[in-house]
């Protein structure tokens, strides 16, 4: 059953899903890309707004490359799913792994350890879990209005 | 995409495009290659950069340490996807931020 959600590849007007992907730089990279264009072309976002969350959630991702797997030698995996919530105008952004995080690094590491502060500065709410099973972050941005609103108000 | 030049003895290295953890090595070895040559300014340039993650913020924190007392570094940014982070994480803080490039190697001229 996990094996039909392997490599799954949705994005429309209220849902973006990633579902296995490895947790590598160059997945990351590509994701977050894919992440944009559908930030883009759903949603009606100012230039800091929209850069905020693209940033945020890369933070997210590259977290997952860069820490959850250390222990093992092969590559893991990670999950994305991102929705609006029509309703009461949000979008949530989980971002999840199998594997175990780091703590954070010392604050006298200066040139390491920012990602979590900036997705905590980023982004309107943000949580990660940790437990046996993986890490997960949760990003969530209010006041998020769906593209289509805006054509049709236009008008 | 980094590259090297120099104005008036301040030597500048600007990068462009996406500097996330893939391509944040680069401007590592570019800065690194700059501060060997132990000029005494060095203006990294990310006016064209669109996209800046906490792996090249990193970068430009090790670049400062490195530059010590025998270089002063600076950085140019302008824009929500540059200066922002840059401020909202304290990096402007801790290394000098302009928002043109003019401005910069004026203040390293003063």
């Amino acid at each position: 059953m996990i094996d039909t959600m392997q490599s799954a590849k949705v994005a429309n007007a209220e849902r973006f899903e990633r579902f296995g992907i490895s947790a590598t730089a160059q997945t990351a990279s590509q994701t977050r890309d894919e992440f944009a264009a559908w930030l883009r072309e759903s949603f009606e976002l100012d230039p800091i707004r929209s850069s905020d969350v693209v940033l945020a959630i890369n933070e997210a991702l590259a977290n997952c490359a860069e820490f959850a797997y250390l222990e093992r030698p092969d590559t893991g995996t990670m999950d994305v799913l991102a929705w609006h919530d029509a309703v009461e105008s949000t979008i949530t952004v989980l971002v999840s792994d199998r594997g175990s995080w780091r703590p954070p690094v010392e604050p006298s590491v200066r040139t390491r350890g920012r990602g979590i502060p900036l997705m905590e500065a980023l982004s309107d709410r943000a949580s990660i879990e940790t437990s046996d099973h993986g890490t997960r972050v949760k990003l969530e941005w209010a006041n998020v209005a769906p593209a289509a609103l805006r054509s049709r108000s236009a008008h | 995409m980094v590259s090297e030049s120099s104005v008036d003895e301040v030597a500048i290295v600007a990068a462009s495009g996406v500097i996330d953890m893939l391509t944040a090595p680069q401007l590592e070895e570019a800065l690194r290659a700059a501060l060997d040559k132990k000029p005494g300014s060095l203006v990294v340039d990310l006016t064209e950069v669109e996209f800046l993650a906490s792996a090249g913020m990193g970068v430009l924190v090790a670049a400062h340490e490195e530059a010590g007392d025998t270089t002063r570094l600076c950085v140019v940014a302008e824009g929500p996807a540059t200066s922002r982070p840059l401020k909202l994480v304290g990096i402007a803080d801790i290394v000098p931020l302009f928002a043109t490039l003019d401005e910069a190697i004026a203040s390293l001229r003063g």
